[in-house]
């Protein structure tokens, strides 16, 4: 056999076997994976919307997807929103909760982000950044406090900067805040509508 | 390379020819993942399941695979397992999985492996490749632990996620961040010369 055939037999066959390898782990792990993410924003909206039971989404764009969430005897509780900004490195991808009226922000949770650890990476930790985004008033855009104070001082509107990691602290707030804005222009061209709603 | 013993071939991945201290290779992930200990010992294992596999698999099939195209048979053996080690951690261990982010699938272009295979697996019996390949999985992933214990305590006041520094300490924040790992490194590899040096006078 010559060597330019053997060549071609040899590196055909080692791409087809590592190929015929490859679509079985796929095949094997797919299915894993897919339900790793969907319990992950599951959870999320659980976390984020105290009482919610179920869930039914309402609005889907790239990095943009509004979830209604309803308590046990059906009663919306209010929304869920999964959305995306540009950190210091990446893409932040975050999931916050509201009240059905837009007025209040349960809580606030990292999904998924790629900031410097120790730094930036703080956004996903509970004592540094996160509580402080628990109950906020967001009927006004939020504002970021720098430097950080006590927890007490902090006024209804407002939330901690991290220190160090001003740019990261920037991106999440400010992506809320546009998240907000435009939830609320896809509420008023009726885009987004919620059966039995009642504003409240 | 023949005239040395199985334990001499596993051993030489520790300290004579450790592949970041004394070879020098696979710098990328050394000084990327080594911010924290827990991803330090992940890479690790990612790595050595990767190296291990890929050895064996080179050391078996070496006759089969003409001279010219063997640096692209191997780079394909190694992303098949590097592929397999992204999607196993993607299914079953997604945190860890998470905090490696790109830093997987960055092992197909480690040199490490390639290294390994091309002057160890290529030229060697399955079973010494895979004791080889065990020595320098084993040399890496203490390496990885000696770096990322480092940084992390001196810049985080922690080890794997336990304070082990008190409330007086300040964490010295540039250790987490890439220059602490160029630091690090700089000064593990002068430390280890000077070991090596005293070493060799008593012998």
């Amino acid at each position: 056999m010559s060597l330019s055939s053997r060549m071609i037999i040899v590196l055909t066959s080692v791409g087809v076997l590592s190929g015929a390898l490859l679509s079985t782990v796929g095949l094997l792990t797919r299915a894993r994976i897919e339900a790793n993410r969907l319990k992950e924003i599951e959870e999320a909206i659980v976390s984020v919307v105290p009482g919610t039971e179920t869930n039914q989404k309402l609005y889907e764009e790239k990095d943009f997807t509004v979830y209604a969430t309803r308590d046990a005897e059906g009663q919306v509780t209010g929304y869920a929103i999964y959305t995306a900004g540009t950190g210091f490195q990446d893409k932040i991808v975050i999931m916050f909760g509201t009240d059905a009226a837009i007025q209040k922000i349960f809580r606030l949770t990292i999904l998924d982000q790629k900031e410097t650890p120790g730094l930036g990476a703080k956004i996903t930790d509970e004592e540094a950044f996160l509580k402080y985004w628990e109950n906020k008033d967001c009927s006004q855009p939020l504002a970021l406090r720098k430097p950080p104070v006590a927890l007490e001082e902090l006024s209804s509107s407002e939330v901690n900067v991290i220190t160090g990691a001003t740019i990261s602290s920037e991106a999440v707030l400010n992506t809320v805040n546009d998240s907000l804005a435009k939830l609320r222009s896809l509420i008023q061209d009726g885009t987004i509508q919620i059966e039995g709603n009642n504003g409240q | 390379m023949a005239s040395k013993t199985l334990s001499q071939e596993f051993i030489k991945g520790l300290w004579d020819e450790n592949p970041i201290f004394r070879q020098l290779l696979g710098m990328c992930p050394t000084l990327a993942v080594t911010n924290a200990v827990i991803n330090g010992i992940a890479m690790g294992l990612a790595t050595t399941f990767v190296l291990v596999f890929s050895s064996i698999v080179v050391a078996s099939i070496k006759k089969l695979i003409p001279n010219q195209v063997r640096i692209a048979s191997y780079i394909v053996v190694i992303a098949t397992f590097v592929t397999m080690a992204d999607r196993f951690l993607a299914a079953f261990f997604p945190p860890i999985s998470k905090s490696l982010g790109p830093y997987v699938p960055l092992i197909v272009v480690n040199c490490i492996i390639l290294g390994r295979q091309e002057a160890f697996s290529s030229k060697n019996s399955v079973g010494r490749s895979f004791i080889d390949a065990l020595g320098m999985s084993l040399g890496f992933i203490i390496a990885l632990l000696i770096l990322s214990s480092i940084r992390e305590i001196l810049g985080a006041g922690t080890w794997l996620g336990h304070q082990v520094l008190g409330p007086w300490f300040k964490p010295w924040i540039i250790m987490i961040l890439p220059p602490g790992a160029f630091l690090t490194l700089g000064v593990l590899l002068g430390l280890i010369m000077v070991i090596d040096r005293k070493l060799q006078r008593s012998v």
